[in-house]
Order: C-alpha cells, then structure tokens, then sequence
C-alpha cells in the first residue's frame, strides 16, 4: 500500500498556508493520486504502471504549489458578508454568550445602563411634556401672546383691559386673529344637584379657530354670539364636564342653569383639549367650560380694570419682530390718547410658546442636565467595566490580530457588544422609565404633572434608543480603541498580568470624571437645598399651624350686599360654634394663591402726572388678621364697630408703608384706591400689619391694602378657620356646614394652610429632591467606579507584590 | 494545432465549466476530473495541477464551497457544491458566453460552416 499523503507532503513543501489548509489540500491531492493508481490498477494497468499513471497527475510540483499559493492569497472582492455591517448577527451572538457566561459583570453593567437610561428617559418625558413640545394647535409658531406690562413695576402680572383689547383687535394688521381671556372664573353650578363649583374661561369668538380646534359635538360661539352689546347666554363644555353631567346623552341644545343665569350648550369640545396658556400654565385647573367673552360681568368695564390675556395669530410672512413693531406703535398710540389709564404701560409680544413654558424652563433644563450627567457616568462605569474586562481578553484580542483579523472587524465587535450590553441596559431602562415616571406623575406637583399628558411614546422611545446608542459608543469606545491600539507581541506576554500601564491611566482618567462629575452635582444638589433651607425659613406672615381654610362660592340672587353680609354672618356663627376652633374670619384670597385684584393707589400729596403705585388689594374681615396671625406693627384693625364709616378706612402693609410714605407714620395719611382719582373717595389710614408673602414664599411681598368686609362685601369669601389643634381631622366637618348653609353654596379647595404652605414649595422640592437623587446616584456609580479601579490595580500588581514579599523574607531554606 | 486551441479556449472557460458540473449536485476533485475528461470526449483535460488551484480560487471567491464527507462504506472525500453566488456567477458567464458565441457567430458564420 502506497503512502500517498507522505508522497505528496515530501513534494510539495513550498505552499505557504495555514497548516490546518496544509493538511486538507495534501490530504484532498493524496485522496487523488490514490484514486488514479486504483483507478488504473482496475483498468488492468500492472503496478509498476498504475503508479506511474498516477504520479503522472502532477508533474511540476513547484507549479503546483506557486498556483496552490495564488489561489490561497485571493483576497476577494467585498461580498456581502464582507460589508461593513454583514456579520453584525455573528458579533451580536458572539456578544450574548460572553454575557451568558459572566452574570455578574452583565447585571451590573445592564443595571448601571439601567438606571442611566431609565433616569434619562423619565426625565426627558417629563420635560418633554412639560417644555420640550409644540403646542397641540394648528401651526403652534404663529401663535403669540401679547402682553401689557407696567413699566414701573414689571413684576406686576400683565393683564390688558377690555377696551384695549377691543382697540388692539381693530388696528392691528400683522395678525389674522386675536383672541381675549378672561382669567380663570369661578361659578357656581346650580339646579337640582348640590351647588357645584366650575372652574370656566370667558374667551373671544376667534379662540377656538385661532387655535385651529374644532368642536367634538356642536360647534364653537359666532362672533354674533361674542357681540359686546347683545352676548349670547352660550357655553361650550369640556368633554369631562359633558360626560360627567349627561352621561352618554348629547349636551347640544340642552341648557344649565351657571351662576343663576340659564346657558345654552352649543358644543363639547374633543377630550383632552387644554387651553394651555396664561391664565392656565403653571395651575392645575381644569377648565369645564368656556364662554364668550362679552358675556362677562368685566367685558364692558371701564379702560383702567385690566382683566385680559391677549393671544394673536400671525398672518402668514408677518415675522415677530414685525408684529412686535406693530404692538408697540398701537400701544404708545393707545397712551396717547388715554393717558390717564394707559401711560406707563409697555406692550411686548412673545411666541405663545415661550409664555407657556416660561415658569417651568429653568427647572426643567436643570433636571435635564442633572441627569445627563448621571448616564455620563453610567456610561464611564460601564467602559471602565469593560476596561476591566480588556485585562481578560488580551490574550484573545492578540491571538486574533496575530491570525490576521482586521483592526475594524474587531473595533466591531468590541462596539457591538457596548451596543448589546447598551440596548439591554436600554430595555431594561424602559421600566425603570416607565416605574420612574408613575412615581414622578404621582407625587409631582400639581401644575407641573396634571397640566400635560405624561407617558413614554415614540418621541421618548427614540430618545431611549439615542440614550442607548450614545452610551454604546461612550462605553464600548475607549476599552476597544485602547485594546486595539495595543502591540500584539505585548498583549500576548501581558496576558493574564492584568492591563498596561496606558490602560490603567485611561481607567484613571474615567474615574477622574466620574468623581468630578459626582463633586459638581453634590455641590450643585447641596446649594439647591441650601436655598431651599433658607426658603422654608422665610417667613410667610402669617402663622400657618392649626389653621384650616374654604373657599366657597355663593350662588348670585344671594350677593346683593345685605345678604352676602348675613350670610356671612351665619357662616361665622355656625363655623364658630364647632368644637375645636377658636377663630373665624374670611378674606377675598388667601396668602401664597398669587394677586388678587390690583388697585391704583394716589397719596394726598402726590403730584399731578405722578403715575400711581399698583398695590394688592384684599378685603378681610375685622378678625381676620388674628385668626390669621398676621402681627400688628401700628395703628389698629377693623373692628366690628366700623361699620358705618367702613368705607372709609383702610390697614396697610409694611411694604406699602414703606414703599408709600418712606420715613413717614402712615397713620392718619390718606389716600384714594381706583382708576379715576378725581372722583374716589379719600379714604384713611388706620393701621400698619406685616407683610404677607402673597405670590409666594420665593417672592419679596408687593405692596398690600386690605379694605374692611362691611365696605365690599365679598361673593365668594375664603374662610380661615383657627383650630385649637391639627385641623385635618375638622376639615370633613367644616366643609359639611359650609354646605349646610344653603343648596346653592359651595365648598372647594378645603385643607390646613400648612398644606397651602408646603404647596407653595412643592415644585422646588420637587426638583431639589430629584437632582439630590441624582447626585446620590452619581456618588454611588463614582464608589462603583473607584472600588472597580482599585481593585483592578491590585489585581495587577498583585505578582510584583508578591515577588516583594518572598524577597523580602529572611533567606531561610524552605526544606531542611 | 487544433487541441492547443481547445487549450487555450478551456483556459478562458475553465470555471465556467466547474461551476457548471457542480450546479447539478456536489462533487468531489476527481469525480470532476473524470467528468470533464469524458463529456469532453478527451478533448478537455484538466490536470490536477490546475483543477485545484482552481477549485481553491473558486471556493476563496466564495462560489463554491469545500466540506469533507464521509459515506459508509467509503473513502472521507472533500466535496465541492455551488453556492448561491456561484449559481449567479454561472449565470453571468453564461450570459457572457453566449454574447460572444452569438458575436462570433455574426462575425464568422461558423455555425454554418
């Protein structure tokens, strides 16, 4: 028997393969040769021949091997395998089993990406919601918002008055529609039912076209309807309102009696429409109804009562500045010719947009950023991770450049893995998103999380998806270019001792970031509670403990002034007569709510052409500033003996005695509240309390002047209640004889004052509390970091460590 | 003379011809060897020194592909199929031969010689 696979092997020495190729393509040509000397052997050739047949195969080996080599050295040309994305599945595979075989360092890498892209993706809904979106209107860019600010005081909440709405609305040329607003109004919804309170806006015909919506059911007002001189009793409703009131029957042309007037319905406008400009953004008001702007008691008001929020939309090629242009001419013409009520005042434009998210950017970019630095540092742990595992796989990596892999295939496949381990930290995000964000909708402030519509789509899926891909290339980048750029030859005797030295000040430089990113939101997360400290400090001016407060409503045949008063009366006494409150009073709105009505104040004494000081106005009852614990810094309060020259008398704030009569005793000046000073009557001062924070803990408190409840008695007073203890358990109770009064009084809004505080500083804690998580968060992955570091080092030093130690021993013979 | 042409011509043709035995079914080198040598009417003849070499190009190029087979009974073979680049690499030159045939064809009338 022939040794053909020697006969061959001995030929042909010169290929220049691998020697597993070596090994197939002798054996292939022996398998040959052997088959030809067999084949001739049965042909009937003697032996001698059929080994010459066979031998005569191949005759040149040297031309063999050289055309053997050729063909082995064909690099062809790129197939679709070979495409830069073709055997992206391979790597993805080859990814899963390594993460399949080390749990560990998977689950926390995919947690840490987790929390990273989870943290991320809450946040940015929330964001994204609240200050990232257009506006859910037909062409959201040309919508705009036209305010009128007093020069002097421009922290004054802008309101424009009706009459200038109306002059607005007939000169202007840049818009194609211009809307008013009332503010948000109370009324009364009566019938059979108990008296129930709707929260509704009075708005010009054009609103609802301007906003390009139409209504579900029934239609929109006409601007017949909207005429100032015969308004239409109509009223379009939520569709929560119509739902709530007529079930599954169609509202359209039925009516309702509102406030003691009949209204008819006209339409129901689609679910979830919310008007979401001032007066709405920043509340957590919902508006059931809408009605036409002349139908308000304001809308014939004279020039000075400044009651509107004015939107345009652009007619299309009127850029802003045009417009802007436009609104300022208009309102320096309005000025001139009604200087009395007008001068003073600037007109500015701004996109309807920016007015909506105007209370909520700043938060929310800081959230934003806060958390971006989070999943930079996931992302840090995670490429430290995998630098950590670079120590591991060297010897792989090494082996695999030696056999020729390219630099690319294998940056490949080092980046899909961080993509792997990125898309399943990403998935596993989206719960964290998804559990992160119920929890934020849940305990979130109100105007902040009830206004918009709050949960993970597509816009937040790819946001998701970016996340991840971001952290893909941040994580899987620095281990595979710091693998790859390695010498083969070291990688392969470095193996098994750990990393090199350049890895390890890569390592460095990424724990470097992360505790320096960790140190920035510290600091950033300790001044937040610092000044949130400070703010919870501040004192309010009132005495909040054991104090409990209701806003009601009184139903309208009940507010000619004689009987608002003896109902008042009867709301004191009933009140009173509860075990466990010491105290009743009543005022027209309570402290940290915002303005109430503002009021042009002139002094005796002031010089004509002066402008007057817009101040706060409120009405409370003689008690009022007892019960609240509003301390009295001169003078005296109202008592019930003033009643007869009520009218007369009026108790100031420090911050309008100061801002006033600076220097001054206040007491005994007088002065004149309204719009024409000509005609008001000259009313006295009686006394100085403290100021009140007002607008908020946050804001210094503007000037103040409460005017005695016998003077202007209220139509929809709020009760303050002072209990002798927690008054939680008293609220049920109260509100219950409130409503006792009579059918058609309502009781809304009912909680301690302590809760209207902590309230008033929800939507800083809110944030303080999430970018301090944050910071914990980036602490913990630092701590993550540094361990995973150090450990790493030591890890790698442990050989030299130990040589150390064994040469330092005594030279004692280990074996006697 | 003539049979140096044939050679020549073989050269130019000599994948399209292996890829065109191999779309049937697999085959291993010899089976293909003796399959050219008798279809041809020995007027082909691949040498094992050049029926490798151009196997091994093939199977680098991806239209073919080499697997060793054992079979009962029988001798561990190594096996050449087409694959599906293969199949379109055939077509192509296929495409391309019968061009030139036509090309020759107009130009020599030698099918009607």
């Amino acid at each position: 028997m022939h040794n053909w696979q020697q006969y061959v092997r001995e030929r042909l020495s010169h290929i220049t393969v691998s020697p597993e190729r070596e090994c197939e393509i002798v054996g292939e040509l022996a398998l040959q040769l052997e088959q030809a000397y067999t084949g001739a052997l049965t042909g009937g050739a003697t032996e001698q021949e059929a080994l010459s047949h066979a031998r005569n195969q191949i005759r040149n080996w040297d031309d063999l091997a050289r055309e053997i080599n050729l063909a082995e050295r064909y690099v062809p040309a790129p197939s679709e395998k070979d495409r830069p994305f073709s055997g992206f599945v391979a790597d993805v595979r080859y990814a899963l089993r390594f993460f399949r075989r080390n749990p560990t360092f998977t689950a926390i890498a995919v947690l840490t990406l987790a929390f990273g892209i989870g943290g991320n993706t809450a946040i940015f809904t929330l964001v994204d919601a609240v200050a990232l979106r257009s506006l859910p209107y037909s062409d959201p860019s040309r919508l705009t918002a036209i305010e009128t600010r007093k020069s002097q005081q421009p922290e004054i909440e802008p309101w424009t008055s009706a009459l200038d709405f109306f002059d607005m609305r007939d000169h202007f040329q840049s818009f194609s529609h211009l809307a008013g607003i009332s503010p948000i109004w109370n009324l009364v919804l009566t019938g059979n039912q108990p008296a129930e309170r709707v929260e509704a806006l009075f708005v010009s015909a054009s609103f609802f076209p301007m906003l390009g919506i139409s209504a579900a059911r029934g239609r929109t007002f006409t601007s017949e309807e909207d005429n100032r001189s015969t308004p239409s009793r109509v009223v379009v409703l939520s569709h929560g309102f119509a739902e709530r009131h007529f079930g599954g029957r169609d509202p359209v042309g039925s009516s309702f009696s509102m406030d003691g007037a009949s209204w008819t319905v006209i339409g129901v406008m689609p679910v979830g429409f919310r008007y979401a400009g001032e007066p709405v953004s920043g509340t957590a008001s919902d508006i059931e109804a809408w009605f036409p702007l002349s139908a308000n008691p304001l809308a014939a008001s004279a020039r000075g009562l400044r009651f509107l929020k004015v939107i345009g939309r652009l007619k299309p090629g009127v850029t802003l500045e045009r417009a802007a242009g436009e609104v300022a001419a208009i309102g320096g013409s309005l000025a001139e010719k009604y200087p009395a009520t007008n001068q003073g005042f600037t007109d500015s434009i701004q996109p309807l947009s920016q007015q909506v998210i105007s209370k909520f950017r700043g938060p929310m970019l800081l959230l934003l950023g806060a958390v971006g630095f989070v999943l930079l540092m996931a992302c840090a742990n995670v490429a430290n991770l995998l630098l950590a595992r670079a120590a591991t796989r060297n010897r792989e990596i090494s082996v695999r450049i030696a056999l020729g892999a390219s630099r690319f295939r294998l940056l490949r496949q080092l980046l899909t893995e961080g993509l792997v381990l990125a898309v399943m930290g990403g998935l596993a995000g989206l719960t964290v998103a998804y559990v992160g964000l119920m929890y934020l909708v849940r305990t979130g402030p109100e105007p902040l999380v009830r206004a918009w519509p709050i949960q993970i789509d597509a816009r937040a899926l790819l946001f998701t998806t970016s996340a991840a891909l971001l952290c893909a290339i941040l994580a899987g980048l620095p281990p595979a270019l710091r693998m790859l750029r390695g010498d083969a030859n070291n990688g392969l005797r470095e193996a098994g001792r750990g990393l090199t030295a350049a890895s390890h000040r890569l390592r460095s430089g990424l724990v470097i970031l992360q505790v320096s990113v960790a140190l920035a939101l510290l600091v950033g997360a300790g001044l937040l509670v610092h000044s949130f400290e400070r703010l919870l400090e501040v004192d309010p001016g009132f005495q909040p403990r054991n104090l409990a407060t209701i806003s009601t409503l009184i139903y309208q045949s009940a507010r000619t002034p004689a009987a608002r008063t003896t109902l008042w009366g009867e709301l004191h006494d009933q009140l009173l007569a509860t075990p466990g409150v010491t105290g009743v009073a009543a005022v027209s709105r309570l402290p940290l709510m915002g303005s109430n009505l503002g009021s042009w104040l002139y002094k005796e004494g002031q010089t004509t052409g002066q402008p007057p000081l817009d101040v706060e106005y409120r009405v409370a009852t003689p008690d009022y500033f007892r019960v609240m614990g509003i301390p009295l810094r001169a003078g005296r309060l109202f008592d019930d003996h003033d009643d007869a020259n009520a009218a007369n008398l009026v108790v100031i704030d420090e911050a309008a005695a100061l801002r006033v009569w600076p220097g001054e005793d206040p007491l005994g000046k007088r002065i004149k509240l309204g719009s024409d000073a000509a005609t008001a009557p000259w009313i006295t001062v009686i006394g100085v309390v403290g100021s009140v924070r007002h607008m908020s803990l946050e804001n210094a408190p503007p000037p103040e002047i409460y005017r005695p409840y016998s003077a202007s008695p209220m139509i929809s007073p709020i009760l303050v209640v002072r209990t002798a203890t927690d008054p939680e358990p008293l609220l049920g109770p109260l509100a219950a004889k409130v409503r006792g009064i009579g059918p058609n009084v309502s009781a809304y809004n009912v909680f301690a004052m302590q809760t209207l505080v902590d309230r008033s500083t929800e939507q800083r804690r809110f944030v303080m509390l999430l970018v301090g998580g944050f910071a914990v968060m980036a602490v913990v992955l630092a701590a993550v970091g540094i361990y995973g570091t150090v450990s790493q080092a030591a890890y790698s030093e442990l050989p030299k460590s130990a040589y150390g130690w064994l040469s330092a021993q005594p030279r004692k013979p280990l074996f006697r | 003379m003539a049979s140096t042409d044939i050679r020549d011509l073989q050269k130019g043709s000599a994948e399209m011809i292996v890829l065109a035995l191999l779309e049937g079914r697999a085959r291993h080198g010899y089976e293909l060897a003796k399959l050219i040598e008798s279809q041809s009417d020995n007027k082909l003849q691949f040498h094992v020194a050049s029926l490798y070499p151009l196997l091994y190009r093939l199977e680098r190029k991806r239209l073919v592909e080499g697997r060793w087979v054992e079979k009962a009974g029988e001798r561990r073979r190594r096996f050449y199929r087409l694959t599906s680049e293969g199949r379109r690499a055939l077509e192509h030159q296929r495409r391309t031969w019968r061009e030139f045939v036509d090309a020759l064809n107009v130009l020599t009338r030698f099918g009607h010689a």
